[in-house]
């Protein structure tokens, strides 16, 4: 019998899934409690795990995890481009492709190409291709391809792609200028917008809405939780030695005050994770040597 | 936990550029030397000149076929006007993927271009080492055996065996004795 593919071949008979929160859980909101997570003050970033080497296949590889952003890096290349339709180039090219697990957000993904993949492969690779030297990779083609294994917060997971990328584009021994640092930051208004009315006053509509009344609290590198209450965030990219920004992302709506600062929270953010990339690198020196 | 000694990562600033000369893995900019990969930082003393400061990587990319590289690459197909060839090594390092190269008529041998047969010259599955002299079109990269010791290193006579070189232009099968015409290398 020919295996139905059209569907999803689930068990016959089901059980109830496993719920992340108790019962009693009460949902977080800005209004009460300073962060989703009590231990972190509004400029902190969630611990980072950053390896390289963990795809054999693969010309470089690494792996990253902000507690639950989770995301793997594979590239490969350069390799001769084989596409046919393409003319002489004297320089090479950047591909990147992301991809979001099935599992990896709160609702399944579909295991196709979805238009948010494509638009921030687009983003990813706009971001990274100015901090690697392409014109010494005539004719040639570096892939880069990330799999999201598990998302909390959007904006997080996007600056850890760009962080992940970087890192695994200097283990497969790519020549760069720089490492590029990913860093994202939410504008999360805190208190209840005094002149909206307070009994739809915690949707996000409402605060989006009347917002400009209330200056919003920055929040790095915000959870899903937070970005649930977000009137708007931003993602930098960022090469820390060089002191200079390859990409800027910038959603929602703000003052330009708050978007300023938050680009200079972004920018200290970035010289911290720049430590750990560096750290992680050197790692890998290590453990050939050893 | 970095315990090896100059291990530098791509952006690290090494010097200034009145003090080295930039090398392998390194790059200039604003007057400062940086590395551009991961690996260890060696500075080789020159006489007379700056030194040249390199960056040796650990992990090293694949090889790629630069303008005067002697390459060794396979024949896939043959016809009147050039050969079409896999490149395999570069120098002396091989290549993940195979690059595609081509080796014209006229670049087969230096003297009496005119009277080159490819037919003659290669056939396909022969070994041949080759010099790159363009990075060519979208597609290839275009090679030369337009010297002494360049051309066919390693080829299989139409009965099978291997063949042994006996002239510049004509190698014997070492099963039939049979003689075929190539454009040999001159053994190294």
């Amino acid at each position: 019998m020919a295996a139905d593919r059209k569907r999803v071949a689930g068990p016959e008979t089901s059980v109830a899934p496993l719920v992340e929160y108790p019962i009693d859980h009460q949902p977080w909101t800005p209004f009460t409690e300073k962060r989703h997570n009590s231990h972190r003050q509004p400029e902190d970033l969630r611990p980072i795990y950053l390896k390289t080497g963990l795809i054999s296949e693969a010309n470089g590889s690494a792996y990253i995890e902000l507690e639950k952003t989770k995301l793997t890096c594979g590239v490969y290349g350069p390799r001769p481009i084989k596409r046919a339709g393409q003319g002489f180039s004297d320089r090479g090219t950047l591909n990147c492709e992301i991809k979001f697990a099935t599992f990896s957000c709160v609702k399944r993904r579909g295991t196709m190409r979805d238009a948010q993949e494509k638009e921030l492969s687009q983003i990813l690779s706009q971001g990274l291709t100015p901090a690697v030297r392409l014109e010494l990779f005539p004719k040639s083609n570096v892939d880069i391809y990330i799999t999201v294994l598990e998302s909390d917060g959007w904006g997080s997971c996007v600056a850890a792609a760009f962080t992940v990328a970087s890192v695994a584009l200097a283990h497969a021994g790519i020549e760069m200028l720089d490492l590029v640092a990913g860093c994202s930051a939410s504008y999360v208004p805190t208190s209840i917008p005094s002149n909206s009315n307070s009994s739809s006053s915690s949707t996000t509509e409402s605060s989006t809405g009347a917002g400009s009344t209330v200056t919003p609290q920055i929040f790095m590198d915000a959870d899903l939780e937070e970005e649930k209450y977000q009137q708007g965030s931003i993602v930098l990219a960022y090469m820390p030695s060089l002191n200079q920004t390859t990409h800027v992302l910038q959603t929602g709506k703000a003052e330009g005050s708050i978007i300023s600062q938050s680009v200079e929270h972004c920018v200290e953010a970035c010289n911290k994770i720049f430590a750990v990339m560096n750290h992680a690198l050197l790692e890998s020196i290590d453990q050939k040597k050893l | 936990m970095a315990s090896v000694q100059n291990a530098v990562v791509p952006g690290q600033r090494l010097g200034h550029v009145q003090e080295y000369n930039a090398g392998a893995g390194t790059y200039s900019h604003q007057d400062f030397l940086y590395a551009s990969v991961v690996g260890i930082k060696k500075i080789i003393e020159n006489q007379g000149e700056l030194p040249t400061l390199t960056v040796q990587r650990e992990n090293s990319q694949s090889a790629m076929p630069e303008i005067d590289a002697i390459v060794t690459c396979k024949v896939v197909r043959v016809n009147p006007r050039f050969a079409a060839v896999n490149i395999m090594v570069v120098g002396e390092t091989p290549c993940k993927d195979d690059f595609q190269g081509i080796i014209r008529v006229q670049d087969v041998r230096a003297t009496e271009k005119d009277k080159v047969k490819i037919y003659n010259s290669f056939r396909p599955g022969d070994i041949v080492r080759a010099q790159v002299i363009s990075l060519g079109d979208a597609r290839s990269y275009y090679l030369s055996t337009a010297s002494n010791e360049l051309g066919v290193i390693f080829g299989t006579s139409v009965a099978g065996g291997s063949l042994i070189p006996i002239s510049w232009q004509e190698m014997q099968c070492t099963k039939t004795k049979a003689i075929e015409l190539r454009k040999c290398a001159k053994p190294m």
